[in-house]
């Protein structure tokens, strides 16, 4: 890696200060990406802040119809937590599906919305979810934040504090995994709240989106059948050496019949 | 009777002793090791795959604070040394001209021929500034077309690689007799013809390649730490064919070594260029390959594409076999390359089955890739493929059952020992035996219970088998040699290498249980050129066949040796000592005395017969292997298929293999689940893909797809032990790559048998959940 400056403030304020200093300053939070990229001297940033001291950052509570989780708060956690996996036990399921148990017990949920890679299963959790992105400035709704590949509705130097998942009636996480990597290859969250249906689809696009077809199709009768195969156009999907766009159309159907199978029970 | 010298004998799932090292980071690997004054090497690599090298700018890299040196192909040119030799054991093409080799030589000289391949070596005083450096170095290409792919480069108006090797063919082959082919295949009923792709592969060891040069101008030998599998034939190679500084100059080591499976045997680039560094400096100097440079620089393995044609009868009486392979070698030819796709895949050709001919061809082309070299099995996986596949697809083809047709076809014992028509040498074995005990430890009664429980779900399940049967290799000679200390410790060396599996273990206990001896009390040496004069390394399953039996005939001399001094004692004529469980002995007399005793006695002349001198225990011996042994087993295996996604589930794997004795089980069980974690990642998941541009698309672990544990199955593995072979002193027949031999074509047999009813009945390995569900799809179309 090219040298650069690490600072460890303690404050989310002293954080941001130390951003603002810096020439050329990037947030480091689990590390699970920023780290390989710098090993592999794809980013040269002036400063790390690291964001592991900083107070407040971690945590998860409960309120009412709510899960809430701080930034900071690392994929084992959430997979381990008895109040996600009692409201939202598919949010579990998922964190507890990341990576393997080394990138679970560093990577954070802040860092991996943050990045918005295309394959991470988070996104997923997040915009299905119907998620809200609190930063240090303001709140974000899932919907506005994802906005391309790696791309994202934060402003320079705007720091996630929280996401706030309301809790769902049903919700399934399926996710056909990438055999090389174990990233969302196809990862599917749907979620049933209110006779509103969120059908929202990673690792298959070039950023994680929904599906308005197939959600009408659910809040019409929430059941398998109601997916039908090609519902989903290949067009716009990747394409790579593991899996063509037309075998991830196909994927996307059958994930999310067995997410709703799932989430039926 | 103390019994605890009877423990540590053959046969016994011993412990593995280099375990508690290896396991508490204490193990001593490369980049472990620094030396006082030590600089850091990089090597700059073409990002072209074929390319002529322009010009190269090293002024500003040069410049740069820290930096020592800049080697770069101009200067290798100027230092005139040899290029790297191939060591092919096949060096003829069929018209009797030499093989085409095309100079390899560690620096690309003027043109780049593979994404990878060295252009510059960088030494600086750390790795970051080589690394810094190698930015600041401008190189100009001018590209060429380039070609990746082995059936494109033989076609006319390719590419051409090396002006030497029209239509880029570096040698062409044949095995067999074409003419009983011919009519084997004119008398048979049906010819069945199947087109298959062993694909492309990487071994990908824990430990990359690295390695630590250092240089006494003193007295003008250079030191070389290297993590290789081969250190005496790469001595030899380095030192006496390409540097020619001699290789009594060379002291070559390789300390603890984080897994080869053939691809650290060969002699590569980059230790020779640190050689010429640690020189040139007067510095030590260390490199160390990144995983990704061991994805571009890791000599490939496997990459055939073949046409197999089985003749058969009416009543499935097989008749002849035909294959033609074309297999690509990479851009020059590696240390062993042009051999695998020739005579080592051609040796095991037809298995373990009965055939009145074979015939093999095949092609061996250069390509814009990574050299390819032998890969665990190397060209017995290959045979093996072809051989049971083309069985499968037979009998679906013909309506026959794939069970029955193995059962009519396999070489009868009293056909033993005989010479197959490859000319192998098969001296014992017990095929149908090995077949039907494979057969009964499957659990087919209860099957289809399974097949119905997995439809219930939407699953599809099938059964394979396969019956491999392989050969060993490797040099055919061994050293073994023993010192005993004043403190007890016992010195072994042995010229066979391990990288991990395990001979540290398996040789001292042959030693220890011989002498009847502490197995804790030896001290394992190997892998040094100055601990043994020879060495062959690690490589064709000969570890224990050539090495282990080096240790046996050293310890039997010792035992020879040691009658004399307890003969003297007794006084009594040495034929009359017998020896067991470490005692001598005179039948009728109370003369007794331990090995201990006697190794004591060794270094006192009163204790010694005249003709003896001190030390007269201290022995070495060299072995030599005759013939080959002849490995078999069988391999039967369940699979269950989710047809929507194409996803694949190994539920079962049972095993039964014929290695002759079994020195430790558990060792030899380990060496056969690892085998077959290979065989299972080729057949499902393992692939080195290039592009048309002959760009490496699977440079890292995101790309390329290995199994992980939880992609094994439970393993049931049996012995078969009534056949040992007289081919060697202990009986065994080598088990280091059976495992990733037989695996293969027994998971994709029972892939094709689950999706039989759909009609699908072959996929091309490796069966990704895309190309099954692909299979089913067009099935179902036509």
């Amino acid at each position: 890696m090219y040298e650069f400056d690490i600072i460890t403030p303690n404050s989310i304020d002293a954080a941001k200060s130390e951003f603002d200093a810096a020439e050329d300053g990037q947030f480091l939070a689990g590390g699970q990406t920023l780290i390989p990229v710098l090993k592999q001297r794809l980013a040269m940033p002036s400063d790390l802040i690291d964001l592991e001291h900083v107070h407040g950052l971690s945590g998860i509570s409960a309120s009412g119809d709510t899960i809430s989780i701080k930034a900071m708060t690392r994929h084992t956690e959430v997979a381990a937590d008895h109040e996600v996996q009692a409201a939202i036990p598919a949010l579990a399921k998922l964190a507890n599906g990341i990576g393997d148990m080394h990138v679970r017990n560093r990577g954070t949920i802040g860092g991996s919305i943050a990045n918005n890679d295309p394959a991470a299963d988070y996104p997923a959790a997040v915009l299905a979810l119907h998620a809200t992105i609190v930063t240090d400035r303001r709140e974000i709704l899932a919907d506005h934040f994802f906005t391309g590949m790696f791309e994202t509705a934060l402003e320079e130097g705007e720091l996630i504090t929280e996401i706030h998942f309301p809790i769902p009636e049903a919700a399934s996480y399926m996710k056909f995994a990438n055999p090389a990597t174990r990233y969302a290859l196809v990862g599917v969250m749907v979620a049933k709240s209110h006779n509103n249906v969120r059908v929202a689809i990673t690792g298959a696009g070039p950023c994680v989106f929904r599906d308005a077809e197939m959600e009408q199709a659910l809040m019409g009768n929430f059941s398998p059948e109601s997916i039908k195969d090609g519902m989903i156009p290949a067009d716009d999907l990747n394409t790579d050496i593991h899996a063509s766009r037309e075998y991830r159309a196909h994927l996307i159907s059958v994930m999310v019949r067995r997410a709703v199978a799932e989430a039926v029970g | 009777m103390d019994t605890t010298n009877i423990t540590n004998g053959i046969g016994k799932s011993q412990e593995r002793r280099e375990d508690f090292r290896f396991l508490t980071g204490a193990g001593s690997y490369i980049d472990d090791m620094n030396l006082d004054g030590q600089a850091y090497a990089t090597v700059l690599r073409s990002p072209e795959a074929h390319a002529d090298v322009s010009s190269i700018d090293i002024t500003e890299a040069l410049a740069l604070d820290g930096v020592l040196a800049i080697i770069t192909g101009e200067d290798w040119k100027v230092a005139g040394y040899n290029p790297i030799p191939t060591k092919s054991a096949v060096r003829k093409a069929i018209d009797g001209s030499d093989l085409k080799e095309p100079p390899h030589h560690p620096l690309a000289i003027d043109r780049v021929r593979y994404v990878g391949q060295p252009v510059a070596l960088v030494v600086a005083e750390s790795i970051d500034v080589c690394k810094d450096a190698m930015e600041l170095i401008d190189v100009d290409y001018d590209s060429l077309p380039s070609v990746s792919h082995q059936s494109e480069a033989i076609k006319d108006g390719a590419p051409q690689i090396w002006d030497i090797a029209p239509n880029n063919i570096c040698l062409d082959f044949e095995l067999g007799d074409q003419k009983a082919q011919k009519k084997a295949f004119s008398e048979a009923d049906h010819i069945v013809t199947l087109n298959l792709v062993n694909n492309r592969v990487t071994a990908v060891p824990i430990e990359p390649r690295g390695a630590l040069a250092s240089y006494d101008a003193g007295t003008g030998k250079y030191t070389l730490w290297n993590a290789s599998q081969n250190i005496h034939a790469g001595r030899d190679t380095i030192a006496d064919a390409v540097l020619g500084i001699g290789k009594e100059n060379l002291h070559h080591i390789a300390p603890d070594v984080g897994g080869g499976f053939g691809v650290k045997n060969g002699v590569y680039p980059e230790p020779i260029l640190i050689l010429h560094a640690t020189k040139l400096l007067e510095r030590p100097v260390k490199w160390f390959n990144d995983r990704s440079e061991s994805f571009l620089s890791d000599t490939h393995g496997r990459d055939q594409v073949s046409t197999v044609q089985l003749a058969l009868d009416k009543d499935g009486t097989f008749r002849g076999l035909r294959t033609e392979t074309v297999g690509n070698l990479g851009a020059f030819c590696a240390t062993v390359g042009p051999f695998t796709p020739t005579g080592g895949s051609s040796r095991t050709q037809g298995g373990p089955y009965r055939f009145d001919a074979i015939y093999y061809t095949a092609i061996a082309p250069f390509t814009n890739t990574c050299p390819l070299d032998p890969y665990r099995g190397a060209g017995r996986p290959e045979g093996s493929y072809q051989m049971d596949r083309i069985i499968d697809y037979a009998a679906a083809q013909l309506g026959m059952d794939p069970i029955e047709l193995r059962r009519k076809n396999l070489i009868p014992t009293e056909d033993l020992p005989m010479k197959s028509p490859m000319g192998l040498d098969i001296d014992c074995g017990n095929f149908p035996e090995v077949f039907e005990q494979t057969i009964a430890m499957s659990d087919r009664d209860g099957y289809d219970a399974r097949v119905q429980k997995s439809a219930a779900a939407g699953k599809k399940r099938g059964f394979g088998i396969s019956m491999y049967l392989e050969c060993t290799g490797g040099g055919p000679k061994e050293e073994a040699k023993v010192s005993f200390r004043e403190d007890g410790k016992i010195d072994l060396s042995v010229g066979s290498s391990s990288t991990g599996m395990g001979h540290e273990t398996a040789f001292a206990q042959i030693l220890a249980g011989h002498l009847g001896l502490e197995i804790d009390d030896v001290v394992f040496r190997q892998a040094d050129t100055e601990a043994t004069a020879i060495g062959g390394g690690h490589g064709g399953s000969r570890g224990l066949e050539v090495g282990g039996s080096a240790v046996l005939q050293t310890s039997r001399e010792i035992v020879e040796a040691g009658k004399k001094i307890a003969a003297h004692k007794f006084d009594v004529d040495a034929d009359k000592v017998e020896f067991s469980e470490g005692h001598f002995h005179v039948p009728g007399s109370n003369h007794t005395m331990t090995m201990r005793e006697a190794i004591d006695a060794q270094n006192d002349p009163d204790m010694l017969p005249d003709d003896m001198e001190p030390g007269a225990l201290n022995i070495s011996s060299v072995f030599e292997r005759g013939i080959i042994s002849i490995p078999n087993g069988g391999h039967a295996v369940e699979v269950e298929v989710d047809p929507e996604t194409g996803t694949i589930k190994v539920d079962g794997y049972w095993v039964m293999d014929d290695f002759g004795t079994i020195i430790n089980p558990m060792l030899a069980d380990g060496q056969v689940m690892g085998g077959v974690a290979q065989g299972l990642g080729q057949a499902l998941m393992e692939n080195i893909v290039y592009d048309d541009g002959g760009q490496l698309v699977t440079g890292s672990l995101m790309d390329y797809a290995m199994p992980r544990a939880d992609d094994m199955p439970r393993m049931v593995i049996g012995y078969y032990e009534d056949a040992p072979t007289a081919k060697n002193l202990l009986g065994v027949k080598g088990a280091g790559e059976a495992g990733c031999v037989g695996a293969p074509p027994a998971i994709v047999n029972a892939v094709c048998d689950a999706l039989k009813d759909f009609g699908v009945h072959h996929i091309d390995m490796p069966l990704t959940p895309e190309r099954v569900w692909r299979a089913i799809e067009d099935a179902k179309a036509s």
